[in-house]
């Protein structure tokens, strides 16, 4: 393999992987508390890259408001979607499964009616750096910083604060963490304040690069998938290594055999995961 | 209490059912074109329905890639017609059954875990199929955004008829095509749900450990069960691909396929499959209906109905419904 | 004759071990009592053995064949039969068809399935609530639908997790009553259970097992008086 390539995966590697962890953190921590996938995190990713543009084109908001604005929105509607969505069925994980993917689904339709299928641009940073050779948009670079720096607060926020330890202690199991005087159910609003606040920065930030199109929320939900469960479910640690096996694969598949070979790569790695090693690197007792 | 049943008994049980399939099965002669288009369009709808209904409304594993079936034999159809020059008619025999093997794909990478997993994993493969589909260098072989084209399912009897005869007959074979496919698979579905067979697969669904430890081999039955829903669910998708040439990803667009077809479940009642058949033709004319009131928007509010029924009435009203209405026709019968 | 041996078996949990070593076997037509206080390893060991769990160490051996690593629902074909501690039906599913499940997966004659279903439920006192949805019934008649899940598919064992838990004492000698009938028609019998006095009364040799480790073994007022049985139910309240 020529030396250009491995810069190519190498880089965009590291560029893919900060962002990726910092939205598979978000999905992690709702799968460790409310114990399910959160299918919605697809459509709240769709809506905070279409708001901000709304913000942006429809209202003139600046840019650095829009964002705010939209990455809080979505923050906050993850947290009603918790209470009214999520919260009442949690007996019957199925009905969450079907009612949490609808809302995904209610997005992507309002969107493709609103707003058609033709691709919207968010505003990048221009310019064009070049990190050993390999030409990299600086926008990249604001990825890079964002996906860091979230996912270092996250971790942060989960070791050493008491409701980041709380956070854990309910993934671990709700009736203990009653008893040690946790209230579940304020740490489950936090959990998905969190993750919905997540979707929206890493949305926000990858979107100016990607396009936004009505059913983008998917892909984004697919790898968050794919890397909880290659680290192992309920293991943040977990999460962290997966997400760099996981962007380095992907982008070694991109760069080496091209875009349609890489949507295969979630998918792949899940089939081969359950197969071989249902628990993921790091997770625990089944 | 345990004489043999005349088929006077079993005429006056099913009656009911009877009436229904026999003015459906006259209808061609009375209704115009559109109708009978809209029907078929309804049976197919009705065979997706069911067969989501006999796998995930027993056994609990939802399988939420039901597109994936329908469209990977649509799209087997034509790649046997296009690549293989295998005649239309037969091209549908032969992708149905190998979508039914290739759709195993969903279930067996799961079997070892739990059905959470399937839930999932089902989900990521429409959608991963649409995206190698409309990606080079797949999109040239498979048509990418315009479809497969293929010859359309008895074009060539067709042809041999009178001009003014051609559309009449195509349409008519068409419906009945799918008329037969649909009552077919209702009662296969039907028997079985609710027989030993069925009631295994409902073990599943309540307790999958306590009906391992009740002597039903859960793998073995998913197995059998996913395949008896996808067999009717493969030859269905290749029969529409037949009839409605091109092929394209809409035949697996979770959207506009499986959507619907959870509504119909969910609403109809999941597990009793008679609901979600009702459903499934109440639920189309109510698609009809909400044009006329909210043009365009009326997918959204097809999934928010989706969505309030998961919430507040998961357990469906249809066949609640069609039991009062068995026990009101009893009655009258005596 | 020995029906079953459970030959050195350990069983972990992560860093918990549940069962560490644990031996013993079961002749035919033999009520075999388990006892120990919570956690130590009972229905572990039950689910062990009924295939549930696989041990980390250790074999299973049912008639002379290994079945350690046999699927649950193999061993209910050979003939093993259990029962849980918190009772387990089928709620939505009519009491008819909760005993059928079994019966069709072990018979393939379904007019066999049919007749030893009604045996069953007869038997059991079921068969006025046949069309009756499981989940409406009332805790006795729960334990008897269990039962009758066991019975229908013709075991040879039969393993119950504190069936006495939760009865009225007219309901206890009822139910010993069917089991001691039951072994006279020669079925073989392992029970778990916490009323040591009914289980004193119809064990012929009792295990006691705490924190996962065999503690005593042999008739039941010999491992009632063993002193550290004494220590581990004492030293528990």
């Amino acid at each position: 393999m020529e030396f250009t390539l491995i810069k190519f995966i190498f880089i965009f590697g590291v560029l893919h992987s900060f962002i990726y962890l910092s939205f598979a953190l978000g999905f992690s921590l709702v799968f460790g508390v409310a114990k399910i996938p959160y299918l919605s995190y697809a459509g709240l990713y769709t809506l905070s890259a279409y708001l901000m543009h709304l913000l942006l084109t429809k209202a003139g908001v600046p840019t650095i408001i829009s964002a705010i604005l939209s990455i809080g929105a979505v923050g906050g509607l993850s947290i009603v979607i918790g209470d009214y969505i999520v919260k009442p069925s949690m007996k019957n994980p199925l009905s969450i499964f079907i009612s949490t993917m609808t809302v995904s689904y209610i997005v992507e339709e309002v969107f493709r009616i609103k707003m058609g299928l033709t691709p919207v641009a968010l505003p990048a940073l221009r310019g064009v750096i070049t990190i050993a050779g390999v030409p990299v948009a600086q926008q990249w670079i604001a990825v890079l910083i964002i996906g860091a720096v979230s996912s270092f607060l996250v971790l942060i926020y989960l070791s050493k604060t008491a409701t980041g330890k709380s956070i854990r202690a309910v993934a671990e199991s709700w009736y203990e963490s009653m008893i040690i005087g946790i209230n579940p159910y304020k740490v489950f609003r936090v959990t998905m304040l969190i993750a919905g606040l997540l979707a929206g920065v890493a949305s926000i930030s990858l979107s100016p690069l990607k396009a936004v199109v009505p059913s983008m929320g998917w892909s984004p939900l697919f790898v968050s998938f794919a890397i909880v469960i290659l680290g192992g479910m309920g293991s943040i640690k977990g999460t962290v290594v997966a997400s760099f096996i996981y962007g380095f694969v992907e982008q070694f598949v991109t760069w080496k055999y091209g875009g349609a070979f890489a949507s295969i790569v979630p998918l792949a790695l899940i089939v081969l995961v359950l197969i071989f090693r249902p628990t993921g690197l790091f997770g625990e007792k089944e | 209490m345990f004489r043999q049943k005349t088929v006077a008994d079993k005429v006056r049980e099913n009656l009911l059912g009877i009436i229904v399939l026999l003015i459906l099965a006259l209808l061609p002669m009375r209704a115009n074109d559109f109708l009978l288009d809209t029907l078929v369009r309804t049976y197919i709808f009705v065979i997706l329905a069911v067969t989501l209904d006999f796998f995930s409304g027993t056994t609990g594993y939802l399988n939420l890639g039901h597109s994936f079936i329908f469209g990977l034999s649509a799209y087997l159809t034509g790649i046997l017609y296009v690549y293989l020059k295998i005649p239309t008619e037969i091209a549908i025999l032969g992708a149905g059954l190998l979508g039914t093997f290739g759709s195993l794909a969903l279930l067996l990478p799961s079997l070892r875990v739990r059905g959470v997993y399937f839930a999932i994993l089902s989900l990521l493969y429409p959608i991963i199929f649409i995206g190698i589909v409309t990606t080079q260098p797949f999109s040239l072989y498979l048509g990418g955004e315009g479809g497969l084209r293929i010859k359309q399912l008895f074009l060539d009897i067709a042809r041999k008829l009178p001009p003014t005869e051609r559309l009449a007959f195509l349409h008519n074979a068409y419906y009945y095509l799918s008329f037969i496919l649909m009552v077919a698979s209702f009662i296969v579905l039907y028997k079985l749900a609710y027989n030993e067979f069925g009631f295994k697969l409902r073990s599943i669904g309540q307790d999958e450990e306590l009906s391992e430890a009740a002597g039903v081999n859960t793998t073995n039955m998913k197995i059998k069960g996913f395949l008896l829903s996808a067999v009717f669910a493969s030859y269905a998708g290749a029969l529409y691909a037949g009839m409605r040439p091109p092929i394209t990803v809409d035949f697996v667009n979770t959207g506009s396929i499986l959507l619907p077809t959870l509504t119909a479940m969910i609403v109809g009642g999941a597990g009793t499959i008679i609901g979600p058949a009702i459903a499934a033709f109440l639920l189309t004319l109510l698609y009809q209906y909400l044009w006329g009131l909210v043009g365009l928007w009326r997918t959204v509010a097809y999934m928010i109905i989706l969505l309030a029924f998961v919430l507040i009435r998961p357990q469906g009203i249809f066949f609640d419904i069609y039991l009062r209405i068995r026990r009101l026709v009893d009655k009258v019968i005596g | 004759m020995i029906m079953l041996k459970v030959e050195s078996v350990t069983k972990r949990f992560g860093g918990l071990v549940a069962l560490r070593n644990v031996s013993m076997s079961v002749n035919k037509n033999e009520i075999f009592g388990i006892i120990g206080p919570n956690g130590s390893g009972k229905t572990t060991l039950f689910n062990v053995i009924s295939g549930v769990l696989r041990p980390d160490e250790g074999k299973v051996i049912f008639e002379d064949k290994d079945i350690t690593h046999m699927r649950p629902s193999d061993r209910v074909k050979l003939g093993i039969a259990r029962t849980f501690q918190t009772i387990r039906v089928f709620p939505y599913m009519p009491v008819y068809w909760n005993v059928m499940v079994t019966a069709s997966s072990v018979y393939s004659d379904s007019r066999i399935a049919k007749a030893r279903v009604s045996w069953a439920l007869t038997i059991t006192g079921l068969l006025g609530e046949a069309g009756e949805l499981a989940g409406k019934l009332t805790p006795y008649k729960l334990k008897m639908l269990e039962f009758a899940r066991c019975l229908v598919a013709n075991p040879k064992l039969i393993m119950l997790d504190e069936p006495f838990a939760g009865l009225s004492p007219e309901e206890i000698e009822r139910l010993i009553g069917i089991i001691l009938k039951l072994r006279e028609n020669g079925l073989t019998f392992i029970i778990i259970e916490h009323k040591l006095k009914y289980l004193m009364r119809i064990a012929d040799r009792i295990m006691a097992l705490s924190l996962g480790e065999k503690m005593a073994e042999g008739k039941p007022d010999e491992v009632a008086r063993h002193p550290k049985v004494i220590e581990a139910y004492i030293g528990v309240t």
